[in-house]
């Protein structure tokens, strides 16, 4: 340890103003407060609020994250499992299923190895790719700007592939990833600075672009040739009856975006959040309010051809994106509201058009995403409204 | 001659309508998803402008400043009108694509905003320039995001095949944002964001 | 005078106003025939196209008169409309599906539970083309409309003279997403309708677009066609709209007239 710490800096020199690597400073910094603690953190009483800085506050995120990532994988290959014994085929297809039978492992989908190390076959590319494309920008921006490597990155670089269905070409996670971190992020003046948050800005640019890879019944089980459209999609379409019970799409065993499937694992994510107190109950809770409500509405008004007037808020919850957008999405504290009465109206707003999006417009069967990329535009309205508003109501007391 | 260089050359790159002024950005959205109906919208916007410059010069030193807006409306919207007619006439195809975007012209920023802070108070040779100048510089910005469309969302330059598509057997997965709007808006960014960084705009004080 | 008197102000806008309305009157004027001429061009040119008698060299006008032979149809009748009752409106030169179908003499209100395409109203009356080549007819080709996602689209589909056969199908105008059930334009597609049977043996209407892709191998294929990826509204509304013109409220009582006549 101590050695690597000498080694380091002995280094630092080098990066410094004058030196010969002066414009990679940020990539020294981020090695160095990888490794160790920072060398100057925060003693007085600068950051009133919290003891927590940024990094351990990424750090926790990642933690809460956890659970949704073990049922990504885990879900991602019980699907392909799963369609592929139907198919009564003994193995994958592709490089992926030379591993798996290098390894010994079948693709028995009561399997449970099995079934988590084919998902991971699939998730972990999109990470990767994820990590390193976005990485590269991030590292680009970083030089040019002369700012450190912000540690926001390795949230949003896990988010991304969590939002992706498992077969999404690599190209089009690169692509997607670029797009997010650019113009998502970077444009706006990086970390902090951004308006949206940069994995939906990310999801949204592929959902526009290559619409044929991101939606419909092809994309979400990872075998070639099937096609299993997701619950809400199904119903959204046929009109038809629900295909998966309550249970199943509660744990998440049903077809979907990588990491959105279980609403048990966001939950988890969300004790973890709320217990760190990183993210903010007021609105999670007024995005379930904002979308319980709305449901409950279109419950009452009901319509003769369009089954998803009827689907209880109970679904709701489960279904799509719901979940793991309340939990991780609508809470990013850049991006969202930041007054305390602000964050109930955004949060009502987010939940609110979720259920519009899903259950009114024809096109798009999920509307979670799109719901918090039009929460995030109105941010800043809603906390500007607010801010003004108390400072009229003082003015006024102190008159 | 340099200074009547200088009006002509001034609104083509230094100060754009488009990523300059951010004036016009409307049609520059609607129409630009090919490359064939941008050169007609620029054509059009370069006859209107010009030619709106040139006869609201013309008879500057008559117009009662009263019904000074009035008479540049009327001058403005009957070009505009001559503008339409001629499309529908000769390219009607493109016409049908552009559809009410060349009478929307008329509310054009860019017209009013040269009529009203250039041809009224400039001889009509400098306003004809000015005009063509700035209707060039808005050209410009259109025909740069309606090929950038038409190549990434179509894999097409004036409809021939550049990229050739997946589905047609070629390898180019077509980008379907670049076919809607919103694309042009992202593509006029990264333009103004080119522009500042080649030209820093002084910085304003309040 | 100086430029901010009464007179002059009025002078200066009266003449203004005068140049500006001889110049638009004399463009619009002059530009009319060329213009309609253009209209009609282009109405024509998408019934060759489905016709499959067009190409960039067609002389339009010529290949039209030659080969094609439009009809009015009394849709619920299924009888051919007499010259003598054409008018304004119902004539097959200048013939309007939005305007006839919205005309309240001409156009009727689809009953809710009738109208799977989504149409709300329609004509009467519909307009029919037939191809004839080496006299005798070889197509007929129907317009088709219905609603897609966010437009409605306006088609065509050409049959064989067995009545059943597509020779060609085709949207002229609709609003789709492009990429997605913009597809409907793609050329592969509109191919795939060729040879595609949409009646079966008993006459009923059985062609229908499917959501995913056609198994070749299926007794069905024949009259299965593939739906647009990732559009399933839009291919949901082209299946309806299709189903709805060539069924009894449709075309259904003229094309079973027509096989009468054929047989007999």
């Amino acid at each position: 340890m101590k050695t690597l710490r000498k080694f380091l800096d002995s280094q630092e020199k080098h990066f410094h103003q004058g030196g010969a690597l002066e414009r990679l400073y940020p990539l020294y910094e981020a090695a160095d407060t990888l490794l160790f603690s920072a060398g100057n953190v925060t003693r007085g009483l600068t950051h009133l609020r919290d003891a927590l800085d940024l990094k351990r506050t990424m750090t926790w995120v990642v933690i809460a994250l956890v659970p949704t990532v073990i049922m990504a994988l885990y879900n991602t290959g019980l699907q392909a499992n799963g369609a592929l014994s139907a198919l009564g085929k003994g193995g994958a297809e592709g490089w992926r299923g030379a591993v798996l039978s290098l390894l010994g492992i079948g693709v028995d989908p009561a399997s449970l190895v099995g079934n988590m190390v084919h998902g991971a076959l699939y998730f972990f590319p999109v990470y990767l790719v994820t990590v390193a494309v976005g990485g590269f920008w991030e590292v680009i921006f970083a030089c040019v700007r002369r700012h450190e490597i912000h540690e926001g990155f390795f949230v949003t670089s896990l988010l991304f592939p969590l939002i992706l269905p498992p077969t999404i070409p690599l190209w089009q996670v690169a692509l997607g990833i670029s797009f997010g971190v650019v113009f998502g992020k970077e444009v706006f003046g990086g970390v902090g600075m951004n308006i949206f948050n940069p994995a939906l800005v990310a999801r949204a640019f592929l959902f526009f672009a290559y619409p044929g890879q991101i939606s419909g019944d092809k994309v979400w089980v990872a075998v070639d040739g099937v096609s299993t459209a997701t619950p809400l999609a199904r119903l959204a379409d046929t009109g038809g009856a629900m295909t998966a019970s309550w249970w199943d799409a509660f744990i998440g065993l049903i077809p979907g975006s990588m990491g959105e499937t279980s609403t048990l694992a966001c939950l988890l994510g969300a004790a973890i959040l709320l217990g760190t107190g990183i993210a903010s109950w007021r609105t999670m809770v007024s995005v379930l309010v904002g979308m319980t409500s709305l449901a409950l509405l279109f419950n009452a008004i009901g319509s003769a051809t369009n089954p998803l007037f009827a689907l209880s808020p109970l679904w709701h919850l489960v279904l799509g994106g719901f979940a793991f957008g309340a939990v991780y999405m609508a809470t990013d504290p850049v991006s969202s509201a930041l007054t305390n009465q602000g964050k109930y109206l955004y949060g009502f707003l987010i939940g609110a058009m979720a259920v519009m999006i899903r259950v009114v417009n024809p096109a798009f069967p999920e509307g979670m995403m799109l719901a918090i990329l039009f929460g995030n535009l109105f941010a800043a309205i809603i906390d500007r409204f607010f801010i003004n508003a108390n400072i009229k109501r003082r003015l006024l007391r102190n008159v | 001659m340099n200074k009547l260089k200088k009006v002509f050359w001034e609104p083509v790159f230094n100060n754009n309508p488009i990523i300059g002024q951010i004036l016009g950005i409307c049609s520059a959205l609607a129409v630009t998803s090919k490359l064939e109906t941008s050169m007609v919208m620029s054509l059009a916007v370069i006859f209107v402008i010009a030619f709106s410059n040139l006869s609201i010069s013309l008879i500057r030193k008559h117009i009662p400043g009263s019904i000074r807006i009035l008479i540049e409306m009327t001058i403005i919207a009957s070009l505009v009108i001559i503008a339409d007619q001629l499309i529908k006439a000769f390219a009607y195809d493109v016409s049908k694509q552009l559809s009410v975007y060349v009478g929307l012209i008329i509310t054009n920023c860019i017209l009013m905003g040269r009529a009203e802070a250039f041809a009224l108070k400039e001889p009509p040779l400098k306003s004809f320039l000015d005009g063509i100048g700035n209707g060039i510089g808005y050209s410009l910005v259109l025909l740069i995001v309606g090929f950038t469309r038409e190549l990434l969302g179509s894999g097409k330059v004036l409809g021939y095949s550049i990229l050739r598509l997946e589905t047609e057997g070629g390898w180019y997965v077509p980008n379907g944002l670049f076919l809607l709007a919103p694309s042009a808006f992202v593509l006029i960014g990264v333009l103004i964001w080119l522009l500042r960084t080649w030209k820093p705009k002084p910085v304003q004080e309040d | 005078m100086s430029k901010e008197t009464k007179t002059k102000t009025v002078a200066v806008a009266l003449g203004v106003c005068l140049v500006c309305s001889v110049l638009v009157s004399s463009a619009a004027v002059s530009l009319k025939d060329k213009q309609e001429q253009n209209k009609q061009l282009d109405r024509l040119k998408n019934i060759l196209v489905v016709g499959g008698l067009y190409s960039p060299k067609t002389d339009i006008g010529k290949v039209f008169q030659e080969n094609i032979r439009p009809f009015i149809v009394d849709l619920e009748k299924g009888a051919v409309l007499p010259r003598e009752r054409f008018d304004a409106v119902l004539n097959t030169d200048d013939f309007d599906i939005k305007k006839i179908a919205s005309s309240p003499r001409y156009g009727m209100k689809i009953p809710a539970d009738e109208d799977i395409a989504g149409i709300k109203r329609r004509p009467r009356y519909m307009i029919v083309y037939q191809v004839i080549q080496n006299g005798a007819v070889e197509k007929i080709i129907l317009p088709v409309y219905g609603k897609g996602v966010w437009s409605t689209m306006y088609g065509f589909i050409a049959l064989n003279n067995d009545l059943t056969t597509v020779e060609g199908f085709s949207f002229y105008d609709h609003g789709e997403t492009p990429g997605l059930g913009g597809e409907v334009d793609n050329p592969r597609w509109k191919r795939s309708w060729v040879g595609k049977k949409v009646f079966d043996k008993g006459g009923n209407v059985v062609i229908e677009v499917l959501k995913g892709t056609v198994d070749p191998g299926s007794p069905k294929a024949a009259h299965q066609i593939d739906g647009l990826s990732g559009a399933s509204l839009t291919t949901r509304g082209v299946d309806k709209l299709v189903r709805y013109w060539l069924g009894d409220d449709g075309y259904g009582p003229y094309l079973a007239k027509l096989r009468q006549e054929g047989k007999g």
